[in-house]
């Protein structure tokens, strides 16, 4: 998923599905670190689990 | 996209197959289970099956969450959905897992309050936008879903939303693979490890393998490339006499895994003395529940559960298929009383269970061309 917006403190980021432009997802941040929109997150039951690197 | 598209190639693909080819030994065969629901699916979607020699037989393995839940455990996620004032919330494939009773989703049609979410993340948001409901989210999944799960608990109890509460049907990975490794059923010569959980737990819980039983194990990723790859892999590592735990799946999973998911998990869960496994009976500590500190949030503390255990239906022969004693075409109702439409087992639900894969992809018998 892309990250389009993030709130740092909340460990959250708004993303787009890769697969449906059209949906957005809340994803949990927890567990990757930082975040930045335009990043690519693997995501699994809402939670990202790994950033590609930039 | 990147990581995808590359891992897609068909020339590198057979490429990669006729390698694969030459490391097999004239007269000998070759056993290997993919632990994972998800290389499933892969395998039969992209037909990698048909790549392999026939010398190759994919085993297929209990790492489908869905598929391993007992009827017992749906039958007590019924019994809270139909609590009054609750709403009921769980992934969409379990809506569909047959009770003792029927399913979720037939409960839902009879009037309990039952929501297919996304992601325990949404469950806590209706929990939020619903103070005055009860708000229960089913839990299922291995490690690679159990750190969403714990993510949202410490959220919930940081910002103490009280109506908010968890039944937790968490399992891990490594007791079943010992329990098929004592299995006298099933003689196996390697595993394409799974490579999501890995991507938590890390390489190092599966060196038990090649330690103790003197079997090779390759964490996988999940294109056709990937899947290719650790076969060829496997096959080298038996070609040379090794026996090792490697990593393909290099570009996700780190060796030590992710410590934050593994610190989370640690603080929300403990160890299930004991938890039922569909096909595989009872194995020691092989699931999670709530840890004391978050008590308050577990479903089976706040309800109680009936906890009565059910057999499978007797034409049902999941068991066999999770435990890869039989390919699901070998089951008597494959295909004609069991279709993913109308599942009687938990392997035609989930679209990683084995017998919902090889229908989907045309598989009805042995050495059937695809139906696609």
């Amino acid at each position: 998923m892309r990250v389009l917006e993030v709130d740092e403190a909340a460990e959250l980021a708004l993303c787009l599905d890769d697969d449906d432009d059209e949906r957005r997802r809340t994803v949990d941040t927890g567990l990757v670190g930082e975040v930045a929109p335009g990043d690519t997150l693997l995501v699994h039951a809402g939670t990202a689990l790994m950033r590609e690197p930039r | 996209m990147k990581f995808v598209e590359e891992f897609r190639d068909p020339e590198l693909g057979r490429a990669l197959a006729a390698e694969l080819r030459s490391l097999v030994e004239p007269g000998r065969t070759y056993k290997l289970m993919e632990v994972c629901g998800g290389h499933t699916h892969s395998i039969y979607r992209y037909g990698i099956d048909g790549l392999l020699p026939d010398e190759v037989e994919l085993v297929h393995g209990p790492g489908c969450p869905v598929c391993v839940l007992p009827m017992g455990r749906v039958d007590d996620g019924i019994a809270i959905a139909r609590e009054p004032n609750v709403i009921f919330t769980c992934f969409g494939d379990m809506m569909r897992i047959p009770g003792s009773h029927g399913s979720l989703l037939e409960a839902k049609a009879e009037g309990a309050d039952v929501r297919m979410v996304y992601s325990p993340l949404d469950a806590l948001a209706i929990a939020r936008r619903n103070p005055e409901r009860e708000v229960v989210f089913f839990a299922i999944g291995f490690e690679t879903t159990a750190p969403s799960t714990a993510l949202t608990l410490r959220r919930a109890k940081a910002e103490g939303i009280a109506n908010f509460s968890c039944m937790c049907n968490h399992v891990t990975i490594v007791p079943p693979l010992r329990a098929l490794l004592d299995s006298p059923d099933l003689r196996l010569d390697g595993f394409i490890g799974p490579g999501h959980v890995s991507s938590v737990v890390g390489a190092r819980p599966f060196e038990f393998i090649p330690a103790d039983y003197a079997k090779p194990l390759v964490i996988s990723g999940f294109e056709p490339l990937d899947v290719l790859q650790s076969i060829q892999m496997l096959l080298a590592q038996l070609a040379d006499g090794r026996c090792e735990v490697e990593n393909q799946y290099a570009r996700v999973v780190a060796w030590e895994g992710n410590p934050r998911a593994l610190e989370v998990m640690a603080e929300v869960f403990e160890l299930r003395a004991h938890f039922e496994w569909r096909g595989l009976g009872f194995i020691s500590q092989s699931a999670l529940k709530l840890s004391d500190a978050y008590a308050e949030l577990d479903a089976e503390v706040r309800y109680g559960i009936p906890g009565v255990r059910v057999a499978d239906p007797k034409a049902c022969q999941c068991g066999e298929v999770l435990k890869g004693v039989i390919k699901p075409w070998e089951c008597k109702v494959f295909g004609t009383a069991c279709t993913p439409e109308r599942p009687i087992g938990t392997c035609m639900v989930s679209p990683e269970g084995a017998c919902a894969a090889y229908y989907t992809y045309g598989r009805y018998a042995r050495g059937a061309e695809l139906a696609v």
